[in-house]
């Protein structure tokens, strides 16, 4: 069936459904009418070395599809909309067999103005090392963005995506398989849209894959961030940690959901997962449900937490005490809540550059 | 063949799976239609206004779909009309133990009931099918103004009370099975505890399914005063049969400023019951609501007890275990609603799957903006003893007040070869061992429940590890 005609065939999903519990999808669907499979256009996108200069050799991206393998579990629903929309809008970022880069890569998508989409599929090949930062930006009222493909066999991949988007509505689906002895840190550093719906799944199917899944999510103003993680342990002795922070400012809201299943025979699985949120103002309001599925009893340990809670006021005062303005004590008590998600996806000079990113948002947040 | 050999063929370690020869006085024909309901409401001789509140709910039942959420593979096998709405086993209810018809009171002789009111109880009722057999209360609790009735005779000798609190805490419309209990309750416990009265010894109501496709549909108000309180224990038994019954309760509990509710239930329904119930508490200032829910027996528990938060500095505390065994799935959890500044809630969920079986935490936590300063605690711990069998945590938290600390965590494992052997080093056997920390993990429960209570359900978990080990 070809995904048009999949996606015309589905309901609209309730809001029993937790994916939608929060953000309805004639919310974040381009024009409201779901029915309608709307004309999108293509974002500009360039791969580009961390200096500006070109991206090393090894790693290149070309339009079309390689190979394009949606994990089984994935929402039918953005999936099939996201691959018919994009139909003339998809790129395949390949990494060739034992690449290796000293200095992260940056795959720039400039949405530009307009209502557009991506599909991306990721071919990562075995044992290879990259950082890549995958940066979204402009001022387009709708961007979605389909990831799938995956990590082979005993690489090592830190995949960070940067939401800057001035505005509009941002629809992102990962669907990522990761290989035996794969090791991935899976970043998300939102502060960009009006509005994200995001639903991130990532699959551990072969033995010994290892996975990191970090948030970092500041949202202000009415802003709506609506985050959904889902991680599958299928094989044994696979390894996850989630781990989201999220600050929110103004009257918006941050909705972060965590599903960890653990299938039947993934023996020596250890799954944790954490949602921790600062609420900064009145009106700001964080919700978190963070699931567990687990159906096999030889596990080292599956677990889950959630915390919510203001800014210690005892920290403000402390820092205050050693000469800092109000809102100085403030700004840096944010920047370290986010710090400590920010400071696992990769890289000294990755980790850098995320905070100079960071601060020039909280600079704004604070004008 | 005996007329038990049957049932008792498939009993297993169930110990109260037995059943009595049926000795209905009136039995309804299966189905459910508004002819039905109304012809429950008028055995019954209701005042009118119930019989419109009766007939309103059916509607609300007939329309609402299932849900879409939860096993609807389990719910989906329900089968409506294959149940009886309504069975009369005795001429009422009666208060002096002897007067009950003695088939009854075998029953209950045999489950241990009058022998507990003697001991440590305050008052009983045993309900039988549909409507209680049995009801009894401690004469110094009935001078100080303690009313604790059966709903059916609270409702007949109460109305205005009933009237003001009936459907003010589950309405009607707030699910389908609260609905279809609404639509065709009958038994359950009506208690009012007037202001400063304090009930030292738990009041207690057994309730027990004996006839084959029976539904059973007890509604419980609880209203305690200012100042008041009362420990609520509530027991449940069924025998087992080769076809499902069902049990819907709804369980209104309101706790006046300053009161203090604490509600206990043993669920040990046998493993052909869909037990489908609604449980929820208005915590007014200062006062304090106690869940502590044990489920152990049924097919498919659907059950999450609530407290809604209501007036400032009130407190909530729902404590649960779960066991799930071969072709079981509980699926329990706890949902607090912090309407009011200053309130504070603590849940604490434990479950045990074996067997196959399935244990699912689903919870809710919302903090509502103009809730200043609330602190919520959730916990939830699951154990998973063998191949097959399946754990879930569902934990929702809604906050919407940054002053709100709120903390959730939970953790899935097996049990530690550690503590296997350090047990086993002492002298135990394996079963014996796992028997013991199966018993610790559940102790943050039965250290809640009343002595009895807790030996029982040690007892009772003692049986089901019988045969864990090889």
């Amino acid at each position: 069936m070809d995904p048009a005609t999949e996606y015309q065939s589905l309901d609209e999903p309730g809001r029993s459904n937790h994916l939608w519990r929060y953000t309805p999808w004639r919310r974040v669907h381009p024009t409201g009418d779901v029915s309608g499979i709307p004309e999108m256009d293509s974002p500009v996108v360039g791969l580009i070395g961390f200096d500006g200069g070109p991206a090393p050799d090894g790693i290149r991206i070309q339009q079309g599809i390689v190979s394009d393998t949606i994990m089984p579990g994935s929402d039918a629903l953005t999936g099939s909309f996201l691959r018919a929309v994009a139909a003339d809008s998809s790129w395949t970022l390949s990494v060739e067999s034992g690449f290796s880069s000293e200095h992260p890569v940056i795959l720039d998508v400039d949405v530009g103005d307009s209502a557009s989409v991506l599909h991306l599929c990721l071919d990562v090949g075995r044992l290879s090392e990259l950082e890549l930062v995958t940066r979204v930006r402009g001022s387009g009222e709708w961007f979605g963005m389909l990831r799938t493909g995956g990590v082979g066999d005993g690489s090592s991949l830190n995949d960070v995506v940067v939401s800057l988007l001035d505005k509009g509505t941002l629809l992102r689906v990962d669907s990522i398989n990761v290989g035996r002895d794969a090791q991935v840190r899976a970043g998300t550093v939102s502060s960009g849209s009006d509005r994200t719906k995001a639903d991130l799944r990532y699959r551990m199917a072969e033995t010994g894959g290892n996975l990191r899944v970090l948030g970092s999510i500041l949202s202000a103003g009415s802003m709506h961030l609506d985050h959904h993680v889902e991680i599958h342990h299928d094989a044994p002795e696979t390894f996850s940690r989630l781990s989201w922070h999220s600050a929110c400012d103004g009257d918006s809201r941050t909705i972060g959901t965590g599903m960890l299943r653990v299938a039947d025979g993934s023996t020596g699985a250890d799954a944790s997962q954490l949602f921790h949120n600062l609420l900064l103002s009145e009106d700001a309001e964080a919700d978190s449900i963070p699931e567990l599925e687990v159906l096999e009893h030889e596990v080292v340990g599956c677990g889950h937490g959630t915390a919510n809670g203001p800014i210690d006021e005892d920290q403000v005062f402390y820092l205050e005490s050693r000469g800092l303005e109000p809102s100085e004590a403030r700004g840096a008590l944010i920047a370290a809540f986010l710090n400590s998600t920010l400071s696992e996806m990769g890289s000294e000079s990755l980790h850098d550059w995320l905070v100079g990113l960071l601060n020039s948002e909280l600079r704004e947040l604070d004008a | 063949m005996p007329a038990n050999q049957e049932a008792m063929d498939v009993v297993g370690d169930y110990k109260s799976g037995w059943h009595d020869p049926e000795n209905s006085t009136i039995r309804f024909d299966f189905g459910l239609s508004e002819k039905v309901v109304r012809e429950i409401s008028a055995l019954k001789d209701e005042p009118e206004w119930m019989t419109d509140i009766r007939v309103k709910a059916y509607r609300h039942f007939v329309e609402r779909p299932m849900p879409t959420w939860g096993n609807t593979p389990m719910l989906g096998e329900i089968d409506f009309d294959n149940i009886c709405y309504f069975l009369r086993s005795g001429e009422g209810t009666e208060d002096d133990w002897d007067d009950v018809p003695e088939d009854i009171r075998n029953t209950f002789d045999k489950l241990g009931i009058p022998e507990a009111e003697q001991k440590w109880l305050s008052g009983v009722t045993a309900q039988y099918e549909s409507e209680a057999v049995y009801h009894s209360i401690r004469e110094d609790l009935e001078e100080q103004g303690v009313i604790f009735l059966d709903m059916d005779s609270g409702l007949r000798e109460h109305p205005e009370i009933v009237r003001d609190w009936f459907c003010s805490v589950v309405p009607l419309t707030d699910n389908k099975f609260a609905a279809l209990n609404t639509a065709v309750w009958s038994g359950g416990s009506f208690i009012y505890v007037p202001k400063g009265v304090h009930v030292e010894m738990p009041v207690q109501a057994y309730f027990r399914i004996n006839a084959k496709n029976m539904g059973q549909f007890e509604r419980t108000l609880i209203i305690a005063d200012e100042g008041s309180s009362i420990h609520y224990v509530e027991g449940c038994t069924a025998p087992t049969y080769s076809t499902d019954s069902l049990h819907s309760a709804v369980v209104e509990l309101i706790a006046l400023p300053g009161a203090h509710i604490r509600y206990s239930t043993v669920q040990n329904w046998s493993a052909n019951v869909y037990n489908l119930v609604t449980k929820r508490g208005i915590a007014h200032e200062n006062s304090k609501i106690e869940w502590v829910d044990g489920n152990i027996g049924s097919k498919l528990t659907m059950k999450y007890p609530s407290v809604i938060l209501k007036g400032e500095g009130s407190h909530a505390e729902v404590i649960s275990v779960a066991y799930s065994g071969e072709g079981q799935h509980q699926d329990a959890g706890a949902k607090i609603h912090h309407l009011a500044s200053n309130t504070t809630s603590k849940i604490l969920s434990k479950s045990i799957s074996k067997n196959g079986g399935r244990g699912s935490y689903r919870g809710l936590v919302k903090v509502s903006p103009k809730a200043e300063n609330c602190k919520l605690n959730v916990v939830c711990d699951a154990l998973i003893l063998d191949e097959g069998s399946r754990s879930d945590t569902y934990p929702t938290m809604e906050v919407a007040n940054p002053t709100a600390r709120c903390e959730h965590e939970a953790s899935v494992s097996k049990v530690s070869d550690n503590q296997l052997f350090y047990l086993m080093s002492r002298g135990h056997s394996e079963e014996e061992a796992l028997a013991m920390i199966v018993n610790g993990f559940f102790e943050p429960f039965t250290r809640e429940l009343p002595m009895e209570y807790a030996v029982e359900l040690n007892q009772l978990m003692a049986l089901e590890m019988e045969g864990s080990i090889g």
